[in-house]
């Protein structure tokens, strides 16, 4: 049985690659959830924060009562997310740049620090384990100073900052569970609302952010969950695949497309911009942990992320199939991310009315093939250049690009089923995965940056509560008679 | 029990489905993607007999012409929705082979679309024992156990893993044999699924009685081994087949 080079084995990476650490960081929150609340603890909700500003849960008021204050406490929620991404957009268009990403590791070490902090020593209550001041201090500042600095910088392995992402992601979802139910689940309905509204509405702040930070060619700082496929680990169309698998079925189309940097762009070569987005920036869990009373400052700035709007930046890492005679060139759903100065000499280069060739994955053929075309329509010591920087440059670039927001609230979510019962856990897990599958082949198809959290949490919202009002009656009568099918 | 035990009833259920995911499937991402589709629509199935249900429920237990309505409209719907699992895989055979002919690779091996079915029917069984067993394991992690009358030789969890572990069984092959029924026009194939599928069911309904799971639960296992072998015959047949045809091709050429 010869399966060496079947296109089994490699179609649909991408997706893997977004949906194990979404999957890993809803199941995690699910066992911290219930071993957290394994023992009752009757002073979960008492907290104030940004989120039950207006009107605090208690299990005695009427379901009016409880509804209209949860709506109360998710328009406050959102007015104060609008109004500090207002506040990023603005920062961010007079260049404070330095001054986000610093405030974005301070935030990092807060939650990390603090929240994740607490968080450890329920464990260690609950669990009665034995450990001391002087090693949980130890251990604390060693994770949370390894955290910060995983989150922007180049030379921490990538597996440490998705491992560190994917830590945040828990850390802030745990923290969001303690909010009331009926205050839960209004939120998330009103969040995914409004990063639809956001995302895509000609006035929203993350378009504008996306545009801002496209039209500048930079990166925007923010805490973004990055799914690198592996390098060199298998030859042939990786990254490709699902780009020229839908480039197929869309016929015809020309499946490149330019999205943002058209200015510097020479005719549709474009450079496929298939982006994530989600979350928005700003839009933290700063809500949630604005405490009143003078504790812990903790914000759960962990949700600042932002994704690279960017696209034109030259095609790096923009996989494309070039196999001899399809006219097109299938855009993989990757985009990048450009950190260092060499691309800019590139993309200086383009201006000169080159389209780039962007650059497939680590086959040996299809980059000796772009080289050439490289060589060709360039200068000849310009074209080495390029090669050199395309080449270096590749292997850091590449991946979907998921922001911390989307992780944070679908770990909600599921925390939120978790407190029911499993089978709605169950139910809202594979709603979420197959929203998540929906939204990424929609991002193959329209190559701009589009909103995850919308389809996903509409799904989960349905099944949770189809889930546990028709289905749980049903299986649990049947099998508890045993009888299955 | 505790937690070992809560684990151990989630692993009887659980297990082979978990050695079959991480010997074939977890490799291949398409498998992966075909297994949490073919879930998903188990899920949505089942919600939609939920739903046709609610108002008739609960049943009363002592009898038993109800159920036997709403096995035969479950598994009837089921098996309604294989076919359409068939129609888009259909489809999705196409696509797949215009993509590898775009890239340069050989088109989708027989052995790939038996995987392909394989996964759907992992996910079919891996729903059905996450669903009717898995969901209602959380008390099995506390201190006590729970009993029910009409098999009370065994914790109810207990029973009802192995029950799981049955029919994830016949779900997992049942769905490889239908779609080489499908592929091949074999009439017998084609009704093997539906009928085992209505036969395990039927089967369960003897647990309504007093003391039936004795009886029930060993014809379910022989169920779901003439399933196990009946696929793995066809299996080796088709393969065979395969390999001598591949033979005389290469011999003619």
């Amino acid at each position: 049985m010869d399966t060496t080079g079947s296109i089994l084995e490699s179609i649909g990476v991408e997706i893997i690659g977004v949906m194990s650490p979404v999957s890993i960081c809803m199941f995690l929150v699910v066992l911290l959830i219930s071993f957290l609340s394994s023992t009752t603890s009757p002073t979960t909700s008492s907290i104030r924060t940004a989120a039950n500003l207006v009107y605090l849960e208690t299990p005695s008021d009427s379901t009016t009562q409880k509804l209209e204050g949860a709506l109360l406490n998710a328009a406050v929620f959102i007015l104060l997310i609008t109004l500090v991404t207002f506040l990023l957009v603005i920062l961010y268009y007079y260049r404070f740049t330095n001054f986000l990403k610093y405030y974005i590791r301070f935030s990092a070490l807060m939650v990390l620090g603090s929240m994740g902090g607490s968080i450890l020593l329920s464990i260690i209550q609950i669990g009665n384990i034995p450990i001391d001041c002087v090693t949980f201090t130890v251990i604390l500042l060693n994770f949370t100073v390894l955290g910060v600095l995983s989150v922007f910088s180049n030379g921490v392995p990538i597996l440490v900052n998705q491992m560190y992402m994917v830590a945040l992601g828990i850390i802030v979802a745990v923290w969001f569970t303690k909010l009331p139910e009926w205050t839960t689940w209004v939120l998330l309905v009103a969040l995914a609302l409004y990063d639809l509204v956001a995302v895509l509405a000609p006035g929203g702040p993350l378009k504008m952010l996306v545009e801002l930070a496209s039209s500048r060619d930079d990166e925007l700082p923010a805490l973004v969950y990055e799914a690198r496929p592996n390098v060199g680990s298998r030859a042939g169309s990786r990254g490709q695949s699902l780009g020229v698998l839908l480039a197929g079925v869309s016929e015809g189309e020309a499946v490149e497309l330019s999205v943002m940097s058209s200015s510097e762009n020479v005719g549709s070569d474009g450079r496929g911009v298939s982006e994530t987005r989600s979350g928005n920036v700003g839009r933290d869990g700063r809500g949630a942990n604005e405490t009143r009373s003078g504790n812990v400052g903790r914000d759960g700035r962990g949700l600042n992320e932002t994704r690279r709007g960017n696209v034109g930046r030259d095609g790096r890492g923009l996989n494309e199939t070039r196999s001899g005679n399809v006219g097109r060139d299938g855009r993989g759903m990757n985009e990048t991310r450009s950190e260092n100065e060499e691309i800019d000499g590139v993309r200086e280069v383009e201006i000169e009315g080159e389209t780039l060739p962007l650059m497939g994955g680590g086959d040996g053929r299809e980059r000796a093939m772009a080289n050439e075309e490289i060589r060709e329509s360039n200068e000849s010591d310009r074209g080495r250049v390029l090669e050199r920087i395309i080449e270096g440059a590749e292997e850091r670039e590449r991946g979907i690009r998921l922001g911390l927001g989307d992780f944070v609230f679908y770990s909600v979510l599921v925390g939120r089923a978790a407190m029911y019962d499993m089978m709605t856990v169950y139910a809202c897990y594979l709603a979420i995965i197959s929203g998540l599958a929906c939204t990424l082949i929609l991002l193959a198809v329209c190559r701009h940056a589009l909103p995850a959290l919308p389809i996903s949490i509409a799904l989960g919202v349905i099944f949770y509560f189809l889930t546990r009002l028709l289905m749980e009656p049903f299986v649990v009568g049947t099998s508890t008679n045993l009888l299955m099918f | 029990m505790t937690v070992a035990a809560g684990i151990g009833y989630a692993l009887v259920a659980l297990g082979p489905s978990l050695s079959l995911f991480l010997a074939l499937i977890s490799k291949k991402p398409f498998l992966i993607l075909t297994l949490l589709s073919s879930t998903l629509v188990w899920l949505m199935s089942l919600i939609v007999m939920s739903a046709l249900w609610r108002a008739f429920l609960p049943l009363k237990t002592t009898v038993w012409w109800p159920y036997t309505i709403l096995i035969l409209t479950s598994v009837g719907f089921q098996e309604a929705l294989r076919i359409l699992f068939w129609k888009v895989y259909k489809k999705l055979e196409d696509i797949l082979d215009a993509f590898a002919d775009r890239v340069s690779k050989p088109r989708l091996f027989m052995t790939d679309k038996m995987q392909i079915a394989l996964a759907g029917g992992l996910g079919h069984g891996v729903a059905h024992a996450v669903f009717f067993c898995l969901g209602l394991l959380t008390p099995a992690f506390g201190p006590a156990t729970y009993y029910v009358e009409k098999c009370s030789k065994m914790p109810f969890f207990l029973v009802s893993a192995i029950i799981a572990l049955a029919f994830a069984t016949i779900h997992t092959f049942s769905m490889v044999i239908a779609f080489s029924g499908y592929e091949e026009g074999n009439k017998v194939d084609q009704c093997f699924a539906p009928v085992v599928h209505f036969i395990a069911g039927m089967l369960t309904l003897i647990n309504l009685a007093f003391g039936g799971c004795t009886i029930s639960i060993p014809l379910l296992y022989c169920v779901a081994i003439v399933t196990l072998v009946h696929c793995g015959k066809m299996a080796w047949r088709r393969l065979i087949e395969n390999r001598s045809r591949e033979g005389n091709l290469s011999n003619s050429q």
